[in-house]
């Protein structure tokens, strides 16, 4: 929606990480959209555009990394709850690990600092 | 009445925007973000029209929705691909063609019954004319076959019926 956010390179990187915290939400609980997209929201700037979220879990369906079940609510129609598959547990661990590494690398390189150029010969 | 027109407007241009989906997941996509939006509401605790846009914007535009689903790795299936349409040959006019017209004007007369058979052999074997004229085509001969045959066997059911009466 914000004007120029494509160039925002948060962006990309969130839309990569994006699935993985949606399977983050599910593995704690079993969770319908509303839910996970709140969780998403609350933690911080995970996800931008709420209507995103189903084009994702409609994926995630698919790759069956998580299950439903549609249940009644209390109020208005029956919801469809997600929840994390065995397969969507291994990818989240696999995926938790290569995280770790990548940040620690990242944060390696943007603490380093303005040192290396500025001494010259 | 106003934030239920900006609802609705959302929501047709969603389904607008999702052509490229297959109609199950179009249906169902629309009907997520209906949900959303009504839960959205019914949380906010207003139905006004600020509060209606506010929710609408949170969900982002329906082209970006869209666009997420579209463009996401994994969804092969669901790629905005173009039919390719296979145009008849329409080579124009060769052996076949000659041949189909002769057995089904001539060889109809001389041959009947499996003059206008072959015909329809060439016909179908043709690159000049399109499935759909081959077809009709078809139609045609078959009628025209099928017709004196019912109208011979009505004469002899009713005339053995006939017979048949005391």
């Amino acid at each position: 929606m914000v004007p120029g956010e494509t160039r925002n390179p948060l962006t990309e990187l969130r839309r990569g990480v994006l699935e993985y915290c949606v399977l983050a939400v599910v593995r704690r609980r079993e969770s319908y959209a509303f839910d996970i997209v709140r969780e998403l929201t609350d933690a911080g700037e995970l996800l931008t555009s709420e209507g995103t979220i189903y084009p994702l879990l409609s994926r995630l369906r698919r790759d069956r990394l998580v299950t439903t079940t549609w249940r009644e609510s209390g109020s208005g129609p029956p919801r469809r709850y997600y929840r994390i598959t065995a397969e969507g547990k291994r990818a989240l661990e696999g995926f938790a690990a290569e995280w770790r590494r990548f940040r620690r690398a990242v944060d390696a390189m943007l603490a380093a600092g303005p040192r290396g150029g500025s001494d010259g010969g | 009445m106003e934030a239920d027109m900006l609802v609705n407007d959302y929501l047709g241009r969603l389904e607008a925007a999702a052509w490229p989906l297959n109609a199950d997941r179009r249906r169902e996509l629309v009907a997520e973000v209906r949900e959303h939006i009504e839960s959205a509401l019914a949380e906010s605790g207003a139905r006004d029209e600020v509060t209606t846009r506010n929710v609408l914007e949170r969900l982002g535009a329906p082209e970006e929705i869209v666009a997420a689903e579209v463009g996401s790795p994994g969804s092969e299936g669901q790629s905005p691909v173009v039919t390719v349409v296979q145009i008849p040959g329409r080579r124009g006019w060769g052996a076949s063609e000659v041949a189909a017209i002769a057995f089904l004007t001539v060889g109809a007369v001389f041959l009947p019954i499996i003059g206008p058979l072959i015909g329809l052999a060439f016909v179908w074997s043709a690159d000049a004319w399109s499935t759909r004229q081959k077809w009709v085509a078809t139609a045609i001969v078959a009628v025209l076959l099928v017709l004196p045959i019912l109208f011979l066997l009505g004469l002899t059911t009713g005339s053995s019926s006939g017979q048949s009466l005391p």
